[in-house]
């Protein structure tokens, strides 16, 4: 190995993460390499200093009190899907009742509808993001999520990791939105997170998809032949179009997704 | 759920409870949030217990430390707009300091605590392997589990964080 392989290294040889193999390489290497030796040194050093000055906690009392008092509670009650506070449902009616630019909705939807629907997806998007709500399978498996939904929807979307593009899959969930239930993807994009709203539905801009943009979220919607499609994310909006364009791509490939 | 499954729950995941604050503390650099995140994860983690198929208690450990972080990242997106603070995108500010704390701005001149403040000025992404490392002492596998990266992604972010951690603190000690 060389000096610059070695060098990158030394972290994982001071975890004692190195294989034996590597490891002798490196002490060998050690001995006659005077930069390496004072990273090495300096590692030491450092980690050090870190267990010396930077104290692991101890939970304090009342968060182990609260935390047994609020597991007994939960567990008391498996079925009840904890309700939002009220708080959150104060700022979505204030957000809903907010006047918006809906852009150029250019399907044959009357308005008031789309906005309704619009405000429906917006809200579950923000609910996704509380704590627990995010996904109900939490897979980056296609073959695993796709089949999660037999039987809670009549429907089987077409679900697809495009981790390789760089919006890995983070799981499905049943959603409620325009009086049914959906299907919600979850994709993650670095900190960002994709939903994915999808129903058997064939109302909308086929082809190029609409967007709006509330409260920072920005939301695109088309729909296929099969499906409408919603997608919501605070995502840069050329971002969360190129994902897009690889949600309608992988669709159209599918021949006829299966219903 | 059954009764027996809570106390198996409470076996197998509460003797975790300090590791989890620690993480969610140097996280959210906060006490009060802290505790927030913490209660939340758990809750989170009673949820699909069902699903946890880990026997040893090293692996209870990484599993619930994944919760905490989840957790502790969901928040972070929620408190964005409070805090004013840039998102943390690897690739844009992996040489960039994050904004001071203003934790860490009071006792700045303390230099017993210089080593922490630095900790607490790193991105999330590298104070956590930093925490999970060096204060929790888990493996590299371990540390893949709970953030989801693999395992070189690992091993090269805990060396960056070392690297810009060592940084930091010999431009404190030149300033002095």
């Amino acid at each position: 190995m060389t000096h610059r392989e070695l060098e990158l290294l030394l972290d994982a040889y001071v975890d004692g993460e190195l294989a034996l193999g590597d490891a002798r390489e490196l002490e060998a290497h050690l001995t006659e390499c005077g930069d390496c030796a004072r990273l090495h040194e300096a590692r030491l050093v450092l980690s050090d200093a870190i267990r010396q000055q930077v104290p692991a906690f101890r939970a304090p009392d009342p968060l182990r009190t609260r935390v047994r008092a609020a597991l007994r509670s939960a567990a008391g009650a498996p079925n009840t899907r904890r309700r939002l506070p009220p708080l959150v449902w104060r700022s979505l009616a204030l957000a809903g009742s907010l006047v918006v630019a809906v852009g150029s909705w250019r399907f044959a939807l009357d308005r008031a509808h789309g906005q309704a629907l619009t405000d429906q997806v917006l809200a579950s998007h923000v609910r996704s993001l509380m704590p627990g709500h995010l996904a109900d399978v939490a897979s980056t498996d296609q073959h695993t999520v796709k089949p999660w939904f037999n039987g809670k929807v009549d429907f089987s979307p077409p679900v697809y990791d495009f981790a390789g593009r760089g919006f890995p899959l983070i799981g499905g969930r049943l959603d409620y939105v325009g009086g049914r239930p959906v299907a919600a993807l979850v994709y993650g994009r670095r900190q960002h997170l994709i939903n994915v709203f999808l129903w058997p539905a064939a109302q909308g801009p086929v082809g190029g998809a609409a967007a709006v943009t509330r409260q920072g979220y920005h939301l695109l919607h088309w729909a296929t032949r099969d499906y409408a499609y919603w997608v919501v994310s605070d995502l840069g909006l050329p971002e969360l179009r190129d994902f897009a364009g690889l949600l309608q791509r992988g669709d159209s490939a599918t021949a006829a997704p299966t219903r | 759920m059954e009764p027996n499954e809570l106390e198996r729950f409470e076996a197998i995941v509460l003797p975790h409870l300090d590791a989890a604050y620690t993480l969610a503390r140097y996280l959210t650099r906060d006490d009060h949030d802290a505790q927030d995140v913490v209660q939340d994860a758990y809750l989170r983690a009673l949820k699909y217990f069902g699903g946890f198929r880990g026997e040893e208690s090293g692996e209870a450990r990484a599993w619930v430390l994944a919760i905490v972080r989840n957790t502790a990242h969901t928040w972070r997106r929620r408190h964005r707009a409070d805090a004013l603070a840039t998102e943390f995108d690897e690739e844009r500010h992996s040489e960039a300091v994050t904004g001071d704390h203003p934790a860490a701005a009071l006792d700045r001149d303390t230099a017993r605590e210089s080593v922490r403040q630095a900790l607490e000025r790193l991105s999330p992404e590298f104070r956590e392997v930093i925490v999970l490392r060096e204060l929790q002492g888990l493996s590299y596998k371990e540390i893949s589990d709970v953030t989801e990266a693999p395992v070189g992604t690992v091993m090269s972010r805990l060396a960056r964080a070392r690297r810009r951690l060592r940084d930091m603190l010999s431009a404190a000690q030149e300033k002095d």
